[in-house]
């Protein structure tokens, strides 16, 4: 009788079994390298994956990166900017008229995607004038006039529309006096004249910058009411006018692009479709660029290279400048003195200057470089990018592991080993926590390495792990000793935020560090009409933050984003990995 | 019955209510700010100040509790901070339908396989059958969830490609037709199901495998044996019928449960449902997106316990309600 059962649960295994193999047949010829798509429709359609969805496709308030680089081929732009990997310098091309001469930069483009002929700036440097050529239509045939770009610049102003590019406007007149007069600040005497007018004398450089923010079609928007501008319908359907449209957008899952067959800014974009993924999980954006599903996936580790190009030879691993650097933070000040009375003095452990040196001389970044970025990583002095070449200064030597030379430093500043082994100044033990977000593996193993390499000369550090917010919220409260984060700077040097003395108007110094040269040195590079200029006073300024080491810079990180190998032409920089995208082409796929 | 019904449905309004009102003022009280993104060098300071005003977060607690309570006593959620202020219904309307597939998916799958394995391994008790099918099971079950749904992307995706590594549907799956189109959707829907019913149908087998000896052992089956009755007239009408009794009021509780399995298998293989809606909106401190969520599993959670107690009920004739 068991007989029986057994036969019944046998029939029902096979069942399944059966069932289970006709699906897989079924769908297996959807499977196998080289992705899903089928090859005609492979050819002209890139996959990019990416971590999370883009949030308003529109440029005044647009806020992630995704949105930018996807609204950047969405719409049109005054001036063509360009990063000169030669120079380190960001240059601004209209159609007849460029700020700096080429210098050979192989990245060079032809500046057709810029709406703007030509610019004059004033020789008070008080203003700007463009000319814009008339031949820019948006991709419904009107065409694109400067009331555009007031238009768009009243947009980005309004309170209401909290726009985060209005620090743009900080130099328009009236901006001084806490409300820029838009119809004093911008003139638009004709449909391609656009005059900006500042309140002060500004510097070339800012003032393109500044001045070329994304204009919106007016015909469009202009019945939108400020309070309703985010929830606008219209920000679901761009309309723009550059290489790229918007073609459908499954909100989370996919966002096409197609190639814009009329735009002339520059030129309809080379590859017919883009598709941009939503996978949340790395470790699943990685395995799609290695079965093929995907064709572009930033920020790849650099533990996974291996395995990405053992697993798919087709993948392709490109660098781009260094632009992000992580570093141990010191707090300068005591963080809750200041909190509680408004009021400085030292930090009991990190006021000192040589103490902070002795710990940057005691921390062994190279074996941190070694051990988790490799090649990837490079030695970091100052927060000057060694890729910005025209300000970074060459001739400070970075300081080596030298465990000796940090005891002598830390004796000469009174801190003898205790009983129990840990140092002491005036009965104080030096012992920290050493805070950092959660879920970063190259920080905590950074973290342990310091830990260890602090234990050797007899500091104890504790390492505590915080959630992203919290830890960042309690960053901006001071009530942190000792942290690890990063930054990623800007191409513009304009460090005041970070280093400022006035700690209530530079919020980003969060190691409460003061020096007033610093501050002086910053105004002064500042009011260089000419960018190149300043470099004796970021020299200088590399020179003081190298001496005091109000942090410990660890590490610049070599950005690295995977490509699948039938992308052509792309070239990648600091600025992006995604600035000439509608150059790019697609090797076509063999055909059987 | 249908009183009974009604008397739990009236006691969930102010308990779920509840719950919204401790979430607002949690939310609210843990650090962290949903205009964080806006402070960072670069972007004006006014940015993160203007942001707040426009959500409404500048107004004194008591005063923001007051004006949410109005608006949920409308039906209004309110708009998403971090989803490009998407009204939060329809955030929810396009998630939860994902989430409720690979759910109730899972489910089928679990009971399924779950009971199949349980009657196996009690009917053989004891034989290498059952310990192999106790040991897989409590190897399965022990298993975190997140990292066997790696595993099985490495191997039927990456090692062996049968299955899709992510996503709801292939890239241009509309063009497959209806019934492609359902196809490319359950090939896609095979291996996340499979990750969250192997786990879930373990646990099952080890109820029903238990349940089963306990009834095997019982007089009424030495009875219908000695009836003469085929052993599997015995093991499939007498035994496993009542041996089902505390397992199918598991069906109920185990509802919340696999939404909470789903959140991590909707982060790894990226569909767009509610749990992914839900660790996203708690890392952007998406407030009003986060009350939502907690209604919806609230729902959940009130209308699983409902639905096991009167499961319990409709199988047990001995229990009234």
């Amino acid at each position: 009788m068991t007989m029986k059962t057994n036969k019944r649960v046998a029939r029902l295994l096979s069942i399944s079994l059966l069932a289970a193999a006709t699906f897989l047949t079924a769908c297996s010829k959807h499977g196998g390298k080289g992705g899903s798509l089928s090859g005609a429709a492979r050819d002209t359609t890139l996959v990019i994956g990416m971590l999370g969805d883009a949030d308003y496709l529109n440029p005044v308030i647009g806020a992630s990166l995704t949105s930018s680089e996807i609204t950047g081929l969405i719409y049109p732009g005054l001036l063509q900017g360009e990063f000169d990997t030669k120079t380190g310098l960001v240059n601004y091309l209209a159609l007849e008229k460029r700020l700096r001469p080429s210098s050979g930069n192989p990245d060079e483009r032809s500046p057709k995607s810029a709406l703007a002929k030509t610019w004059t700036m004033s020789i008070d440097h008080r203003s700007i004038t463009y000319i814009l050529r008339s031949d820019a239509k948006w991709a419904d045939g009107q065409p694109i006039t400067s009331r555009d770009f007031k238009f768009a610049y009243k947009l980005y102003g309004n309170p209401v529309i909290a726009s985060p590019r209005q620090q743009s406007l900080a130099e328009l007149v009236g901006a001084d006096k806490g409300q820029v007069d838009f119809d004093k600040a911008i003139e638009t005497p004709d449909d391609t004249t656009l005059v900006f007018h500042f309140y002060k004398p500004v510097p070339e450089h800012l003032a393109l910058a500044h001045t070329s923010l994304t204009p919106l079609p007016e015909h469009l928007w202009k019945n939108v009411k400020p309070e309703e501008f985010r929830e606008s319908k219209l920000n679901q359907q761009p309309v723009g006018a550059g290489p790229y449209r918007l073609a459908e957008w499954n909100k989370q899952q996919t966002l096409t692009l197609s190639s814009s067959a009329t735009s002339n800014l520059p030129k309809p974009g080379n590859i017919r479709r883009i598709i941009y993924r939503v996978i949340p999980d790395y470790t699943v954006r990685l395995a799609q660029l290695q079965t093929g599903d995907v064709d572009v996936v930033e920020n790849v580790k650099p533990e996974d290279f291996p395995a990405v190009q053992k697993a798919n030879p087709n993948v392709d691993l490109k660098t781009i400048g260094l632009r992000v650097y992580d570093y141990v933070g010191w707090q300068n000040i005591d963080g809750d003195y200041y909190n509680q009375t408004g009021k400085m003095r030292p930090h009991p452990l990190f006021g000192d200057a040589s103490v902070r040196r002795a710990l940057t001389l005691a921390i062994d970044r190279q074996s941190i470089i070694d051990g988790y970025l490799g090649q990837y990583g490079v030695l970091a002095k100052t927060d000057i990018s060694p890729s910005l070449k025209w300000a970074y200064d060459d001739s400070i030597k970075p300081y080596g592991y030298d465990q000796a030379q940090a005891v002598r430093l830390l004796e000469q500043a009174g801190w003898l080993p205790g009983p129990d082994g840990i140092r002491q100044k005036n009965g104080k033990r030096f012992s920290f926590v050493l805070c950092t977000n959660a879920g970063n593996a190259r920080r905590n193993y950074a973290c342990t390495i310091i830990q260890q390499n602090l234990r050797e000369i007899g500091i104890e550090c504790k390492i505590e792990q915080q959630e992203t917010n919290v830890f960042f919220q309690n960053l901006q409260e001071r009530k942190l000793g000792a942290w690890m984060a990063g930054w990623a700077i800007g191409l513009e040097i304009d460090p005041l935020d970070v280093w400022g003395s006035d700690l209530k108007k530079s919020r980003f110094n969060f190691p409460g560090y003061i020096n007033p040269r610093i501050d002086q040195l910053c105004e002064l590079a500042k009011s260089k009409m000419k960018t190149e200029d300043a470099r004796p006073y970021w020299v200088e300024y590399q020179k003081i933050l190298h001496e005091e080491q109000p942090i410990t810079f660890l590490y610049w990180i070599r950005e690295t984003h995977g490509f699948n190998k039938r992308i052509q032409g792309a070239k990648l920089n600091i600025s992006g990995a995604f600035y000439n995208i509608d150059d790019w082409t697609l090797r076509p796929s063999v055909t059987h | 019955m249908l009183r009974y019904i009604l008397k739990r449905l009236l006691i969930a309004v102010p308990l779920i209510f509840g719950v919204l009102t401790l979430t607002f003022f949690i939310i609210r009280l843990a650090p962290g700010d949903p205009a964080a993104f806006f402070i960072q060098p670069g972007i004006s300071p006014n940015v993160a100040e203007q942001i707040r005003q426009q959500y409404g977060l500048n107004d004194p607690l008591p005063v923001q509790y007051v004006k949410w309570l109005g608006n949920v006593l409308h039906g209004d959620f309110g708009r998403s901070f971090s989803r490009a202020q998407q009204p939060v219904v329809e955030v929810i309307a396009e998630a939860l339908p994902v989430t409720m597939t690979i759910a109730i998916l899972t489910l089928i799958a679990n009971f399924v396989f779950g009971i199949i394995i349980g009657v196996i391994s009690a009917v053989r008790q004891n034989s290498f059958l059952d310990r192999f099918l106790t040991v897989t099971a409590l190897f399965f079950y022990s298993m975190p969830e997140f990292w066997f749904a790696l595993m099985m992307i490495i191997l039927f995706a990456l090692k062996w490609p049968l299955f899709p590594v992510s996503g709801l549907n292939e890239v241009g799956a509309e063009s497959y037709g209806a019934f492609g189109f359902v196809m490319d959707r359950i090939w896609h829907l095979a291996l996340p199901v499979t990750v969250l019913s192997i786990n879930g149908s373990a646990g099952i087998a080890r109820y029903v495998r238990g349940s089963m000896l306990e009834v095997i052992r019982q007089d009424y089956i030495r009875t219908a044996r000695a009836k003469g009755l085929s052993e599997r007239v015995v093991i499939m009408k007498h035994a496993l019928r009542n041996a089902l009794l505390p397992v199918v009021t598991l069906m109920g509780s185990s509802l919340p449960f696999i939404f909470s399995g789903a959140l991590f298998i909707e982060v790894i293989f990226a569909f767009p449902g509610m749990g992914r809606v839900t660790v996203e909106a708690i890392f952007a401190r998406d407030y009003p997106l986060i009350i939502a969520d907690t209604f919806v599993s609230g729902i959940m959670i009130v209308f699983g316990n409902l639905l096991a107690d009167v499961l319990y009920a409709v199988v047990d004739p001995r229990i009234k309600l």
